[in-house]
């Protein structure tokens, strides 16, 4: 099970319904990928494998974190899919 | 529940503003007539997005405005507001911004069953057309306490 943060900027309102999307599709498509969120604070100390937050954020972030996964469209299923395929697909790799 | 943190005093259909800043300030006004932000909440909104782009963009068309709860938020509540003129908020997915849900939350978790409400509405066809046809708060507030209660 990999453990990914979803977290914006103040974590009260994109990362909660970024969460509430990623789980639709994590229980979906049954990934092996359990949700917690928080807001930018919450990175420090975060020993998950993923984080999940708006593209302009993990833009930001991507040098900061282990995988950082930017989504564009909060309500594209496909996009949040193919994303977390890609995330998967990166780790089995290894 | 969404029902429970809109109101009609905190919706403001068919707005014009000049620019993404002009926009998130009058939709957000509401919130601070209303005592449910502080005026540094909406600063801390728009310092938001300057520091780290349109993350508040979340989907077509569609803003979720909001900060941090100890900019100063004072209670839970969205503001619901719709563009006359959307305008761009540089977010390339999703621009033009023509809706706008002004979230002030105090960090407690009591909003959390109101965002998923809004999710779904997010996906309501019937919800959006409304917005665009309308102009009277009270039919928005009055589709909201409809979804809300079932």
């Amino acid at each position: 099970m990999y453990k990914a943060l979803v977290c914006c900027r103040a974590g009260m309102g994109s990362s909660m319904l970024l969460k509430i999307k990623a789980d639709q599709v994590i229980s979906e498509n049954k990934f092996p990928i359990q949700t917690e969120h928080g807001n930018l604070d919450s990175l420090m100390g975060f020993n998950g494998d993923l984080v999940i937050t708006m593209e302009d954020l993990s833009v930001e972030l991507k040098d900061k974190v282990p995988y950082a996964l930017g989504i564009r469209n909060i309500m594209d299923k496909e996009e949040m899919k193919s994303k977390m395929e890609e995330f998967l697909a990166a780790k089995e790799g290894k | 529940m969404l029902k429970d943190m809109v109101s009609e005093k905190l919706i403001k259909l068919q707005i014009e503003a000049d620019n993404w800043e002009d926009a998130v300030r009058q939709a957000a006004q509401p919130l601070v007539d209303e005592n449910k932000a502080k005026m540094s909440y909406v600063d801390d909104i728009i310092k938001g997005v300057k520091e780290m782009g349109p993350y508040i963009v979340l989907t077509k068309h569609v803003a979720l405005p909001h900060a941090r709860p100890e900019s100063g938020a004072l209670e839970n509540a969205i503001g619901v507001a719709t563009l006359k003129t959307p305008v761009e908020f540089g977010n390339e997915e999703n621009d033009p911004v023509k809706y706008m849900f002004c979230l002030c939350a105090t960090g407690n978790s009591e909003h959390l069953n109101a965002l998923a409400e809004l999710a779904g509405l997010f996906e309501d066809k019937d919800f959006f057309d409304l917005l665009d046809r309308t102009t009277d708060p009270a039919e928005v507030m009055a589709y909201i306490n409809k979804i809300s209660a079932e």
